[in-house]
């Protein structure tokens, strides 16, 4: 809200500048967004008379020529052409200051002296549109009767000085969207008193009629529209609005049109209840109805616009057609014109979440349905049409007819609400007296009646005693509010088992020289088939019905578009060597939940994605079996993944506890890295956090260190290429029965010697009883049984 | 024999001296004292003497024995001493030369002003909550008090999936599905992705991260508030930060208020990330709404409550002098390594 300081002078006595204002009405809740201060930075200029022109001897483009300032006539050298001898003009003297710093200093024009410089319009910060008898390129020249005052500085002379401060007001003060409601915060804040300059109105009698002037009009719809009252005007002068007016409109930000809708626009300002102004001969029928709009009725709106309407929306009509969307926007139909003799005013109150929503539908924000939205008090209309009736009179606009039509079926609720002062000071936390809590409700224009405060009608926010608070609080000081520690129970702060696990997992990875990333949930349609999805989890994505663009359009139901395309910037920034994690979550709609008005399954996921001349699978691999380490899952099968399309199927593993898959890992398909512009290969790793916790085991024991020695063996085996090396582990892990104690891979050797297609693997197994030393014989056993069964399952030759 | 004894020491004490290496040491052993040594053999041929000289003559060689034993173990203590002397020096290494540590790699600076914030609000016995992100109108706007009409749902601000299901545009979701499932004590705080309808660019981003407090337990007050967050303001940002309390308005606390904070950069003098005002706007909060509480079955005559939230972006653009949020999603690997 653009306030003009002059203005809010009139409601109380200011005794600081706009700087120091500004902050105390920040601290009363009236936050300031800018501080505009207009005429300060104009010094040393003042009104002169040109008394003498000359051509100048040197230069055909530029003129000598005195100015009478007063108590001395100066000389000037300009290059202007719009000036004559007797013309009034603001002179900037030697020394002077205007707007953008600059500065004005004797000097030589083609070696003639000119101490100083006369102004034109932007030159003293001001805005050409509101000069319209002033030209662009010259100079200002000022009224005659301005001849009076020779000398004077510019800026008092002229009224340049403006503060304007803009404050933001939050949506449940709607009475600080005025003047009044301002002056009455700055009142209160600096200890002043509110001089309620409108009073008169207050007390103003207006008898009620059924009809004025052959107007009547009817509310259809009372859930939408509380209050309708009409005044009308006869005789009506449309003119120019008198300077004061145009002035503290253009303050606050709004343009002067005519008298009337000024008036309009002026109380708005002042008393923050918008009103609207037709030509009475514009209402068909002479009926006003205020009803809910018809499916696809239009109307043309002072904008020039033709806006489309339906029945959420509601229009004041006459007997055939809109006029106006309820406090929104007039309609062109009705606008007044330069002949317009008749007026009504029109100052209703309506819904403010319809007005909000019509507004928004059509595009239309005005200053009016701004304030509408959020809800204006029914009883301030009253004063607002009163008010602009008593403007027409002091203006001499028109002649006023006698009487209102006020046709109000839903009352204004007056909320009381019982001033519990201890109450009040257990929330704030104070010990403020309620003599003190009393004096500030009262300042605030809050009656108290013995312990029952009774809201104002401007000031519908407050309700319950929790609002009282916030009023105490406000004017006792926010600053002086003290800082104490919560007084109860203990509580006990320890993360979860799930946020422990996340907690490890991301400082491994982290020691391990992976770095975290932060990937929106957002992707493109597109970047499922880019990353090879499947069809199975594509199904499960979720549409977003208002995308900001089609690239956030899905919440994803898997986290490798995201890692892909990081990977990718990174390749594109020519980072040579990336390893890469991220924790965050999938989205799945699996059955139909979201249709259901449920929220769908959310889980969160470790991505990992890597890529770099020492990267290969097993690296990846060897980050997944640690992950599961610092987890504490410890028992899981790796095996080949043949079917994930995202990954390479000769390079992918998953890992299962059970039957249940817990992780996939591998190198990224061939394609999909085409896809994403990679031209080396890439690793990936999905990791489902909430199965790692479920299947963490919790809590440790201590196994005793072994007494007894281990027999240790190795074995050579020449096996197909294809036979896994976790196939012969997995033989020999049950052959061995309980008294092997580990198996372990130590060398894999390939060549042709060995026969084609053929590799050699070596394991060393190591056995041990807890109990007694193993004998030779039983382990030559065991190593048979193993032997025999690898010979038989697998083909394996015992190398030599 | 006596002087056969006194020459065999005297041929020792010589030959010990030219010894160089512990080869020479045992070889020169055995030849003295070896079962074939040369005070062996004396020793084997006492049987000659009279009875009377052989205990003499015996007593001198084990004495001479003795003495040649304790010396040949002397040489070799010195022997090993030099060798490992010389083997120190030329094990001499260039300690400046690179090390062959694996390169830690870094947690993201949001995650990393999550977690310090968590450690403060841990400390003070909060625990840490979480929900849905695509979340029921219900839980993000019903429940805290904001009307069907209310701005903050619009189409502009939020993402809609369904008219009753959206992203969550703050976490004060978690809130609500705490204190529904929940007894008083609670203190929790609710860190978490948000999501709203806005651009991309320096400083806006569809999706950034809140971090959301709330207490609710009997006599909780406004001045516990300031107090808590004045407590954390000075642990996350520093032990000279101050705080600032301005009115404000949300429809899901009364009263409510702003949050300024000392400039953390400058220390309140004024520079270019306060934009030289010396106060930062840090968080909004209040104390809970009556209808809140109550719509959550917490009875308001009972309990009251405070809660607060901030944008853990802006915090982590400020201290670590970021200004482009962009930066925090491209995750460019230098970009991430610098934390």
């Amino acid at each position: 809200m653009k306030t003009s300081i002059e203005w809010l002078k009139e409601y109380s006595d200011i005794n600081v500048d706009a700087v120091e204002l500004g902050d105390i009405l920040t601290m009363t809740g009236s936050k300031v967004e800018t501080i505009e201060q207009c005429g300060n930075d104009i010094k040393n200029v003042v009104i002169g008379k040109i008394t003498e022109i000359k051509q100048h001897p040197d230069a055909t483009k530029l003129v000598v020529t005195k100015v009478d300032i007063g108590d001395e006539v100066v000389q000037i050298v300009t290059g202007a052409s719009n000036i004559k001898v007797g013309d009034i003009i603001p002179l900037a003297k030697d020394g002077a200051s205007l707007p953008g710093g600059v500065q004005i200093k004797k000097s030589k024009l083609r070696g003639i002296d000119s101490n100083g410089m006369m102004c034109a319009v932007t030159e003293l910060g001001l805005d050409i549109e509101d000069y319209p008898d002033q030209i662009e390129e010259g100079i200002m020249i000022l009224d005659p009767k301005y001849g009076k005052k020779i000398g004077k500085d510019v800026v008092e002379v002229l009224g340049l000085k403006e503060d304007i401060i803009d404050f933001e007001i939050t949506p449940n003060r709607p009475d600080c969207l005025s003047i009044e409601g301002l002056g009455r915060e700055t009142a209160v804040s600096l200890n002043k008193k509110f001089k309620d300059p409108r009073r008169n109105i207050d007390e103003m009698k207006v008898p009620d009629k059924k009809e004025i002037e052959g107007l009547t009009v009817s509310i259809e719809a009372p859930d939408l529209c509380y209050r309708y009252i009409a005044r009308v005007v006869k005789d009506i002068k449309i003119e120019e609005s008198p300077e004061w007016m145009k002035r503290r409109l253009k303050a606050c930000g709004v343009r002067s049109i005519n008298n009337i809708v000024d008036i309009t626009n002026y109380v708005m300002l002042e008393m923050g209840q918008p009103m609207h102004a037709f030509d009475i001969n514009s209402i068909e029928g002479k009926h006003i109805t205020v009803r809910r709009a018809k499916k696809g009725e239009k109307i043309t709106t002072l904008d020039e616009q033709v806006r489309q309407l339906d029945e959420e929306d509601l229009v004041i009509a006459d007997s055939k057609k809109p006029v106006a969307i309820a406090g929104v926007m007039g309609g062109e139909n009705s606008e007044i014109e330069d002949n317009t003799a008749t007026i009504v005013f029109e100052s209703a109150t309506f819904r403010g979440g319809s007005v909000r929503k019509t507004a928004k539908k059509v595009g239309l924000r005005t200053e009016s349905s701004s304030r509408f939205e959020k809800g204006l008090s029914a009883e301030n209309a009253l004063r607002a049409v009163n008010r602009a009736v008593e403007l027409v009179e002091i203006l001499g606009a028109g002649k006023p007819v006698e009487g209102k039509i006020d046709i109000y079926p839903t009352k204004q609720k007056i909320n009381k609400i019982k001033i519990d002062a201890d109450r009040i000071n257990r929330l704030l936390g104070t010990e403020i007296p309620k003599k003190d809590m009393i004096k500030i409700f009262e300042k605030l224009g809050i009656k108290v009646e013995k312990d029952i405060a009774i809201s104002p009608y401007f000031r519908m926010d407050l309700e319950l005693v929790e609002d009282l608070a916030e009023e105490v609080l406000r004017f006792y000081g926010y600053d002086k509010l003290g800082t104490t520690l919560i007084k109860a129970d203990t509580t006990i702060g320890l993360r979860t088992k799930e946020q422990k696990i996340q907690s490890n997992i991301e400082n491994y990875l982290v020691d391990s020289g992976l770095s975290e990333i932060y990937t929106y949930g957002f992707i493109h349609e597109k970047d499922l088939k880019k990353s090879n999805i499947s069809s199975d989890l594509n199904k499960y994505a979720i549409t977003v019905k208002n995308p900001l663009s089609e690239d956030y359009k899905l919440m994803r139901p898997s986290t490798i578009p995201s890692m892909m395309q990081i990977l990718s910037t990174n390749l594109n920034k020519k980072n040579q060597e990336v390893g890469l994690f991220d924790i965050s979550r999938i989205y799945k709609n699996i059955d139909k939940k979201i249709e259901k008005g449920e929220v769908p399954l959310e889980e969160k996921v470790l991505t990992i994605g890597m890529y770099g001349d020492n990267i290969d699978f097993y690296t990846l691999k060897g980050i997944i079996e640690n992950v599961l380490e610092v987890s504490n899952v410890n028992r899981y099968n790796v095996e080949k993944e043949k079917k994930n399309q995202s990954y390479h199927p000769g390079r992918c593993a998953k890992i299962k506890v059970g039957m249940d898959e817990i992780a996939v890992l591998g190198e990224v398909h061939p394609e999909v890295l085409n896809n994403y512009g990679i031209g080396r290969r890439a690793y990936l790793a999905e990791i489902n956090i909430s199965k790692i916790v479920k299947y963490a085991r919790e809590g440790k024991k201590y196994e005793e260190v072994p007494k007894f020695p281990a027999v240790e063996r190795d074995i050579a085996l020449i096996v197909d290429n294809q036979v896994e090396v976790g196939e012969i582990e997995k033989i020999i892990t049950k052959k061995g029965k309980k008294l092997l104690e580990s198996v372990k891979l130590f060398d894999i050797y390939r060549s042709e010697k060995l026969g084609e297609n053929k590799k050699s693997v070596a394991f060393s197994l190591k056995f041990r009883d807890k109990k007694r030393t193993l004998q030779d014989e039983e382990i030559n056993n065991i190593m048979d049984q193993i032997i025999t069964e690898l010979e038989k399952s697998l083909k394996a030759e015992l190398r030599k | 024999m006596k002087e056969e004894v006194a020459n065999i020491k005297k041929e020792f004490l010589k030959e010990i001296k030219e010894v160089k290496t512990e080869q020479q040491l045992a070889d020169i052993k055995v030849k003295y004292v070896g079962k074939k040594g040369k005070l062996t053999l004396v020793l084997r041929s006492m049987g000659k003497l009279s009875p009377e000289e052989r205990p003499v003559i015996g007593s001198l060689v084990n004495e001479v024995r003795d003495e040649i034993e304790n010396l040949v173990e002397e040489k070799k203590q010195e022997l090993k001493r030099e060798e490992l002397q010389k083997r120190l020096q030329t094990e001499d290494i260039d300690v400046t030369e690179p090390s062959k540590k694996i390169k830690r790699g870094s947690l993201h600076p949001i995650k990393q002003v999550i977690k310090e914030v968590e450690e403060v609000f841990l400390g003070m016995g909060y625990e840490i909550a979480d929900g849905p992100e695509i979340e029921k109108t219900y839980y993000v706007f019903d429940q805290l008090n904001t009307p069907i009409d209310h701005p903050a749902r619009d189409l502009q601000d939020t993402f809609y999936i369904t008219d009753d299901v959206i992203l969550r545009t703050q976490t004060s979701s978690v809130q609500i599905r705490t204190m529904e499932n929940k007894k008083p004590p609670i203190k929790i705080i609710c860190p978490g992705a948000v999501y709203r309808s806005d651009t991309v660019d320096a400083t806006h981003s569809p999706v950034f991260h809140q971090i959301e407090g709330l207490v609710v337990d009997k006599n909780i007050s406004m001045a516990d508030l300031k107090g808590t967050l004045d407590m954390f303001a000075k642990k996350c940002l520093g032990e000279k930060t101050q705080i600032r309390f301005r009115p404000h308005h949300f429809p899901y606390t009364e009263p409510s208020a702003e949050v300024d904070v000392s400039c953390f950069v400058c220390g309140g003098k004024g520079c270019r990330v306060c934009k030289q005002e010396g106060w930062i706007e840090l968080l909004g909060c209040g104390m809970v709404h009556p209808k809140v509480l109550q719509n959550c079955g917490i009875d308001p005559k009972i309990y009251s409550g405070f809660a607060f939230g901030f944008g853990v972006e802006r915090i982590a653009m400020a201290k670590y002098g970021i200004d482009d949020m962009r930066l925090l999603f491209e995750n460019d690997a230098r970009f991430l390594k610098q934390f």
